[in-house]
């Protein structure tokens, strides 16, 4: 066990460190890490390159990964459903519709509102799939189901915007909607752990709450468990995280649904464990593939929501095979 | 307290879902320390009465007391602490091994910060003890025997270190072999534990042969309830469940057998 935390500290050092020396400017390894002490020998453009430029990204591209990862795990928990990620929230769809408002839709707001906006689309848009489907108590399968719906709903909508939006707007709202770090600054990490880090540490502590849910709601008030409101309080707190990193760089799919499927495999499934490795690996995740996004055509720049799914799905799908035997 | 004080009572329980209800005017006293079961037709709403009995279900109108107590005053985990509750097809997440699952009878009794302590421990062992599941606490529940996981099961309730037990068809799916196993386990328990268990069971010849005390139902009423010897009569077998029986004596135990002849006449089938 302490081989994987090892393992899994070793891995996001590397990711981090590749990150700052890959780029159209190579850096040596010894010039990053001089950069990063602070090494005076270090010439001014490559720190200028290093601290100034790359770091901002890798920390955002990090954190966001490991923001998706953790809201994944607890959504997975919570519906207990190895397929759920947080956009089942309505995460995506609402922060896709609210973005798709603030950059084509509403000519009087300016882009400033952006991570806010779509923050809030996020949030009001689970608000309102938790409130539909409450009937003296919520299912995981009305929330799936009413996710589902008002995903579709919001989906048309954003769709309706950008049909007869102009083009270049649209394009640019298109390249939002695939998730990009990009425009990495460091206010907006500051931002995302100020929103994110008290609903993550809250996930954590939920631990065993989390490990209890996947008995089934029968089970867990047998022993005791107020379900709904454990539900409510991991619904809302999945959805503050993923909606702060969608606000941040988009929405990123995939991260959220392969990291805790990853993590599981590598520390089991007591959530003590697999939130903190779910978060590792969600940042490995993205790191590498904003690396892979940055570098892949050069100098052209995908965006690092398809990178994911380019590197994340080969990945998962060796997983389950190497696992082809075991149950599920 | 004696041991036939009763400590789980129903006083003219109603509940239902919403529409007409499944149970109306239910007055039933579990005694202590005994093993008690509850017999009848599908849908009589035994287990509907297992699942109010346990908090589960919201009941319209009457109370039920544990010790004397309401029990819609005491907190979702001191009921837990109190009553164990193991439920018809509860299925744990795949991979889950014995000790997994029997670690989170410990629940109730942990507060958000308090580690495992040295009482949960011991709980636990002596739950694996008791269920004689200590040699297959690190097998995964989907390789044990439908019997052993069973057991298993059980044994979660039991860490729960409640002084009563309510099971819903604990040998339903299980085979004769399997079924003995879990029934044995059940009187040990009320034997050398002193706990009372209430269980929803389907065969009447088991039920007469394990519990103390027979409760027989039809449509959410009790027509019936006492020793197996005082219940078990051809006129309540043809009552509760539309079948002409003979009783006979168990030549070992003397206990009551049933033994079906033929469908009551007018019952539908």
């Amino acid at each position: 066990m302490r081989l994987v935390w090892i393992a899994l500290a070793l891995a996001l050092t590397g990711a981090t460190i590749a990150s700052l020396a890959a780029g159209d400017q190579q850096v040596p390894l010894g010039t990053v890490l001089g950069a990063l002490t602070g090494d005076e020998s270090v010439p001014a453009t490559a720190r200028i390159i290093v601290v100034d430029l790359r770091l901002p990204r890798a920390v955002l591209g990090a954190l966001v990964g490991a923001a998706l990862a953790v809201a994944g795990t607890a959504t997975q928990a919570i519906m207990r459903n190895p397929l759920a990620e947080p956009g089942i929230l309505g995460i995506n769809a609402g922060a896709a519709l609210a973005a798709m408002l603030v950059i084509v839709g509403l000519p009087g707001l300016t882009e400033a509102w952006l991570p806010w906006m779509s923050f809030a689309g996020a949030l009001l848009m689970s608000a309102a799939i938790y409130a539909l489907a409450w009937r003296s108590g919520t299912t995981s399968l009305r929330i799936i189901l009413i996710g589902i719906g008002l995903g579709a709903l919001a989906g048309a909508a954003a769709s309706w915007i950008s049909v007869f939006g102009p083009v270049a707007e649209v394009q640019r709202a298109m390249l939002w909607l695939a998730g990009s770090l990009q425009d990495s600054r460091w206010i907006k990490a500051q931002w995302l752990l100020i929103w994110g880090l008290p609903a993550a540490l809250a996930i954590w502590l939920m631990a065993r709450e989390l490990d209890l849910v996947a008995f089934g709601d029968t089970v867990a008030r047998g022993l005791g468990q107020p379900v709904q409101r454990v539900r409510g309080l991991a619904i809302f707190c999945a959805a503050t995280l993923a909606g702060a990193a969608v606000a941040a760089a988009g929405p990123i799919a995939f991260v959220g649904l392969a990291a805790p499927h990853i993590a599981r495999r590598l520390v089991g499934r007591s959530h003590a464990a697999l939130v903190p490795a779910s978060a590792i690996v969600g940042a490995i995740l993205l790191l590498l593939a904003d690396l892979a996004a940055r570098r892949a055509m050069p100098p052209a720049q995908l965006p690092a929501g398809v990178a994911v799914a380019l590197i994340g799905a080969p990945f998962f799908g060796y997983l389950l095979w190497r696992k082809r035997n075991d149950a599920v | 307290m004696t041991r036939s004080d009763p400590r789980l009572s129903a006083r003219a329980v109603r509940i239902g879902y919403g529409g007409a209800p499944v149970v109306a005017g239910l007055d039933l006293d579990i005694p202590a320390g005994r093993f008690t079961a509850l017999l009848g037709p599908n849908g009589c709403g035994k287990s509907t009465i297992l699942r109010a009995f346990s908090r589960l279900l919201p009941i319209e109108s009457g109370r039920i007391l544990l010790d004397g107590r309401d029990i819609s005053a005491l907190g979702t985990k001191a009921l837990a602490r109190k009553i164990g509750l193991l439920s018809q097809g509860a299925v744990a997440p795949e991979g889950l091994t014995v000790l997994d699952l029997v670690r989170q009878g410990r629940y109730p009794h942990r507060s958000l910060f308090g580690s495992w302590s040295a009482e949960d421990e011991e709980a636990v062992e002596a739950a694996l003890q008791v269920t004689e599941t200590t040699g297959m606490r690190n097998a995964p529940l989907d390789t044990l025997s439908g019997g052993q996981r069973q057991r298993a099961w059980i044994a979660m309730v039991l860490a729960q270190r409640a002084g009563i037990l309510l099971l819903d068809e604990p040998t339903t799916y299980l085979d004769m072999a399997h079924q003995i196993e879990v029934l044995g386990l059940m009187r040990r328990l009320v034997d050398e534990e002193g706990i009372t268990v209430v269980a929803v069971l389907h065969d009447l010849n088991q039920a007469a042969h394990y519990a103390d005390m027979l409760v027989m139902l039809r449509a959410g009423e009790v027509r019936a309830q006492g020793t197996p010897e005082s219940v078990l009569s051809p006129a309540t077998v043809a009552d509760i469940f539309g079948v002409e029986v003979s009783i006979l004596p168990d030549p070992e135990t003397g206990r009551p057998l049933c033994i079906p002849r033929r469908l009551s006449p007018g019952q539908p089938g």
